[in-house]
């Protein structure tokens, strides 16, 4: 524990200082508005959004993850079953800072609750989103309370589960059933973003246990704790080989169609760069981690596995970032009269706090819980 | 109860850019937003060219993609087939902008008329300044602001909302022509109720054979296109090989 006694109070530094600067940014940008984002009438959604798009994904993530025990009665996860549902709280509260910031105006907010629109997807990502929040809130106090098993419990845990799976659902749709952009792939975006929660949810999760398990040489060194770290490594390894093809079709597609809207896409300039027509986030963010994960002595090293992860984490961010911006980046209609054929972007300071704050926001949740909630509990048996 | 299009003539359509400053006067629209635009095209090769004008504005569709991808219903449908906006409703989600498949919807990324919050004169020393001119008139916003944009939409939108044409709705109200019609030169805007068969635009409808823009993604679009300016001449010919 001594390498953590020192860390400790460092950390809670750097969160303290990250979540001032947060603060004072988001107020700022409450005040002056969205002129201080990269943003324009032709790349409407930018870095904010992606970051909630991750977050709520990774959320997603791990509330499945945890569905294997208090759902399926995975008896050998149950020990990770209330720090699984933790983690997709907190994950989630910093997908909200993101949002929150990313809209104009949350004074009218209320209108969403008392004017509902239920053929908006966008209006179901919010009352499902708003909905999981507070089912894994209470299925939380139930589990800190001692109740796992009572019925109320598992239909909580039910519950969550469902809403998971839909939810991603419908962040997809919010791409895909728009009429003017086919190069979202329509429905399609729905399965992306299913696929994506479970490999930044697992991705995020074995990052957690290896720097929590090396910081506090607790839990992750024992031999139960392997044996599930090798059991989410093998998840991780099949989320991300499903990607991978699924990222390698996409692409495929994407370069032989004649559909217009595609050849402009295929002139859209890579933030990170691009090999050919793979982006260098989908090559190391992706591709590579992949490989190493197939790599069996990788693969068993905690340090490859780590990396593996790290990797799959930050690219997934990355690729969401890509694809939010690649389907936007040429001016629609008569927007093409005021804006270059395709339209660059580079994050703003201010773009870049609003990731900085709900990271802050997310990873203080993860260490005042980690503190004070404790995470290990499991059923008696 | 009408339900109210456009057809707009390309023939008689100079592209002077009147219907465009009409607008901006009318319903105080601030620098950089378009309630009224066009999409102009050059085709050719040196020197057979030729330059392409269609104006736009929102097509008040039929099926609107804006109003059902509306979180609050702020974009909504009138029974006259208006597309509005509430700026009460609007959370500023930018959602109706993203699935616009016509461009029309611009978003107030700051607080507006940003020049004419400016307290710089204009010429130091002999003029005032744009927000000292504002101030002087009584005005809100600019020195020209239109009072009788306010009601159905704001008479300035503030910053986090978006905007659009409403096809002058408040100018409806009083059984008065969209001030865009009103002010083309070349009455190559025609105004009515498609629903009457014996409207001005159900006759032009009828006449000639009409477009609208990107008919296919079935939205329904009620800015309707005819004609096409093109004075120019060839020799019959049948081509060759
Ligand atoms: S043109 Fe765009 S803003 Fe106007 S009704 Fe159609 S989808 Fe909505
Ligand atoms: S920006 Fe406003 S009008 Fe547009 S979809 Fe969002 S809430 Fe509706």
């Amino acid at each position: 524990m001594s390498g953590g006694k020192i860390l400790y109070p460092v950390w809670l530094g750097v969160l303290g200082v990250a979540l001032l600067a947060g603060a004072v940014a988001g107020i700022y940008i409450f005040v002056q508005g969205h002129v201080l984002f990269n943003a324009n009438d032709v790349l409407i959604w930018t870095l904010p959004l992606a970051v909630y798009i991750f977050l709520a994904l990774s959320s997603s993530g791990l509330t499945l993850l945890s569905a294997l025990p208090l759902v399926f009665g995975v008896k050998k996860y149950e020990p990770l079953a209330k720090r699984l549902v933790f983690l997709a709280i907190a994950t989630l509260c910093g997908g909200f800072v993101a949002i929150g910031l990313e809209l104009g105006t949350v004074f009218n907010m209320i209108y969403i609750m008392l004017s509902p629109n239920l053929s908006s997807p966008i209006w179901w990502m919010g009352a499902i989103y708003s909905a999981e929040l507070a089912v894994l809130i209470v299925k939380f106090w139930k589990m800190h309370t001692g109740d796992f098993h009572s019925g109320f419990s598992r239909f909580l845990g039910t519950a969550s589960f469902v809403l998971a799976l839909i939810a991603p659902l419908m962040i997809g749709s919010v791409f895909g059933l728009t009429e003017s952009r086919a190069t979202y792939f329509g429905p399609v975006m729905s399965i992306y973003c299913l696929l994506m929660a479970v490999l930044s949810g697992t991705a995020l999760f074995l990052l957690y246990d290896m720097v929590g398990g090396r910081l506090s040489a607790g839990a992750a060194a024992d031999a139960a704790g392997r044996s599930v770290q090798d059991d989410f490594t093998r998840i991780l390894t099949y989320t991300a080989g499903i990607v991978a093809a699924f990222t390698v079709l996409k692409t495929l597609i994407e370069s032989a169609t004649t559909i217009p809207a595609f050849l402009v896409y295929h002139k859209f300039e890579h933030l990170f760069g691009a090999v050919g027509n793979f982006g260098t986030e989908v090559i190391f963010g992706l591709f590579l981690p992949f490989v190493l994960l197939v790599i069996p002595s990788v693969r068993a090293s905690a340090r490859g596995r780590m990396l593996a992860a790290a990797l799959i984490f930050a690219g997934s961010l990355a690729r969401h970032t890509e694809i939010l911006l690649a389907g936007q980046s040429h001016p629609v209609g008569p927007k093409a009269e005021q804006f270059p054929q395709y339209v660059r972007y580079l994050p703003s300071g201010w773009e870049l706090m609003v990731l900085v704050f709900a990271l802050a926001v997310m990873l203080t949740l993860y260490t005042l819980g980690e503190r004070y909630l404790k995470l290990t509990e499991a059923p008696k048996a | 109860m009408p339900r109210y299009a456009m057809v707009i003539d390309l023939q008689r359509c100079v592209g002077c850019g009147a219907c465009s400053i009409a607008c901006r006067n009318e319903n105080n629209v601030q620098e950089g937003v378009y309630w009224s635009n066009k999409i102009t095209e050059t085709v050719g090769t040196f020197p057979n060219v030729r330059y392409h004008y269609i104006p736009t504005l929102c097509n008040h569709c039929g099926a609107a993609p804006c109003v059902r991808g509306c979180p609050t219903k702020a974009m909504h449908k009138l029974e006259n087939g208006l597309t509005m906006h509430d700026p009460k409703k609007c959370i500023g989600c930018k959602y109706c902008e993203f699935n616009c498949p016509y461009g029309v919807i611009y978003f107030n990324w700051e607080k507006p008329h940003k020049f004419w919050r400016s307290e710089e004169a204009v010429i130091p020393g002999a003029t005032s300044s744009p927000k000292e001119l504002v101030e002087k008139v009584g005005a809100q916003g600019t020195p020209y602001v239109n009072t009788e944009r306010t009601g159905t939409s704001a008479t300035l939108r503030p910053k986090g909302i978006v905007e659009k044409c409403t096809f002058c709705d408040h100018r409806l109200a009083r059984k008065q022509l969209p001030y865009c019609v009103e002010a083309c030169p070349a009455n190559a805007r025609i105004f009515g109720d498609i629903s009457d068969p014996k409207s001005e635009v159900s006759v032009l409808l009828g006449k000639f054979h009409p477009f609208r823009l990107r008919e296919e993604l079935g939205t329904d679009p009620h800015v309707f296109y005819i004609r096409g300016y093109n004075p120019a001449r060839y020799r019959a010919t049948k081509g060759g090989v």
